[in-house]
């Protein structure tokens, strides 16, 4: 009947590196974004597309955001 | 018998009825425990080394009684009952070789208080006393605030002597056959004691005693003035909050109010004699406190209003971690300081789940710093729940 000691949902040593990988893939999903953008002529381009671009970099730059938080100390 | 009427004959009656019941509840009420147990020895050793009075008591009770007796009772004057930090008994259980402590429950009594004020407190025993047997009893009691310092004001280069007050007989509410004192001062210093026959003194030991069949109750105040140069740190209030957060971390700041309740220092302080001649001047005075943390702390700050402190130490082992923090100034008689104490701990160390499901966080409540009196203490607890 040992209590079961309580720990975080994900190891706490590998919060520093969650934090850069997902802010990499965030940061480079951002950066195809405006590539995109850039790129496009207004028939070109795809709305669907830049949503999708756009949804999957955020998420990626929010857990990374979240992550260098936890990673600098500041438990939230 | 004749002429009276029967009505008054049946309230008659009823009435000698219902004094015999009251005087039958009243004679069951009125046999008080003292009549059943009987204290065959005990043993008191008060040791007033640290501001902190402990003491330490070793029972030996009879049940002279018929019934069993399951319960033992302790007194304490009401001045003692105000300073009582802790009270803590235990029984031994096995023979020599496999003596083994058993904690028992104590409890206070709100009422019925002894004579004068005094306070009791009932000592649960684990099996209930039989007629005729005799059980031995540790008890422990903590008194904080008790040492008043005398002269209340000294100089720098003064040494610090207080008064203790306390009585050659022990309080209780049996009548007590055999007992004796010993108390345990920090130095051979002592200025004076009350001479209570047979009483003599060893060195840094009182002894009083060996006194033999007194009444319940009975008291023979006695005072003692000595030299004691140990710290007297009270931290006059503490404020803890604690943070836990999901994601790993139980983050703690605590705030203290420190001050130096021992006589107060008078005069002006010369740093230059205090630091030429460390073991004339300033012999009362301390600076430096030692915190013990649980070990695997991080990020442990000390800092106050001004900004960080940087003297301090932080030396950890597996099993516990020591902050060693000195103040910007050593503390003397009166002088007070405040500052900020924060660090962090690992979230499975103190936050656990139970078998039905519950999560609970267990850490301690008590201040960490060693050896010092919490007057005043607040402690928060919040969750950063996700």
């Amino acid at each position: 009947m040992a209590p079961k000691p309580i720990t975080s949902p994900v190891p706490v040593e590998w919060y520093p590196s969650l934090s850069v990988l997902m802010l990499s893939i965030g940061l480079v999903l951002t950066a195809s974004f405006f590539i995109y953008e850039a790129t496009s002529s207004k028939r070109s381009r795809s709305l669907a597309k830049e949503i999708t671009i756009g949804a999957v970099s955020s998420f990626f730059l929010g857990f990374g955001s979240l992550f260098l938080l936890l990673a600098t100390g500041v438990y939230v | 018998m004749e002429g009276i009427p029967p009505r008054r004959a049946l309230i008659l009656v009823l009435v000698l009825v219902v004094s015999s019941l009251f005087s039958v509840l009243a004679s069951s009420s009125s046999s008080s425990p003292s009549q059943d147990v009987r204290i065959l020895s005990v043993e008191r050793r008060i040791d007033l080394t640290s501001f902190i009075v402990r003491a330490f008591l070793a029972f030996k009770v009879e049940n002279t009684g018929a019934s069993d007796v399951s319960e033992i009772l302790i007194a304490f004057s009401p001045n003692e009952a105000q300073h009582l930090a802790i009270v803590k008994a235990s029984t031994t259980a096995g023979k020599r070789k496999k003596k083994a402590y058993l904690p028992l429950d104590v409890n206070p009594i709100e009422s019925p208080k002894g004579p004068n004020g005094a306070q009791l407190f009932s000592i649960a025993l684990p099996t209930p006393l039989k007629s005729g047997d005799t059980a031995a009893l540790e008890v422990l009691y903590v008194l904080t605030h008790s040492q008043e310092p005398f002269p209340a004001e000294i100089s720098q280069s003064e040494s610090q002597y207080v008064y203790y007050r306390d009585s050659a007989l022990l309080l209780s509410p049996y009548h007590i056959k055999e007992q004796r004192t010993f108390i345990k001062t920090p130095s051979s210093k002592v200025e004076s004691y009350t001479n209570v026959s047979p009483n003599n003194r060893v060195g840094t030991e009182l002894r009083y005693g060996p006194y033999h069949d007194r009444s319940p109750y009975s008291h023979s105040p006695i005072l003692v003035h000595f030299e004691n140069n140990n710290p007297f740190a009270v931290v006059e209030e503490l404020t803890r909050e604690v943070e836990i957060s999901h994601w790993g971390n139980v983050q703690i700041t605590e705030h203290y109010k420190l001050s130096h309740a021992g006589a107060h220092h008078k005069g002006v302080f010369s740093r230059v004699e205090y630091q030429a001649r460390p073991s004339i001047s300033g012999v009362s005075s301390f600076k430096s406190l030692l915190a013990r943390l649980p070990p695997r702390v991080h990020s442990v700050y000390y800092r106050d209003e001004i900004g960080n402190i940087s003297s301090s130490r932080l030396r950890s082992d597996s099993l516990k971690s020591e902050l060693e923090i000195e103040p910007r100034y050593p503390l003397f008689g009166g002088w007070k300081t405040t500052f900020v104490i924060g660090y962090g701990l690992p979230l499975q160390d103190f936050l656990f789940e139970s078998s039905d499901g519950q999560h609970y966080l267990n850490f301690t409540f008590g201040c960490p710093l060693l050896e010092t009196v919490v007057d005043r203490l607040t402690i928060k607890v919040s969750t950063l729940q996700f």
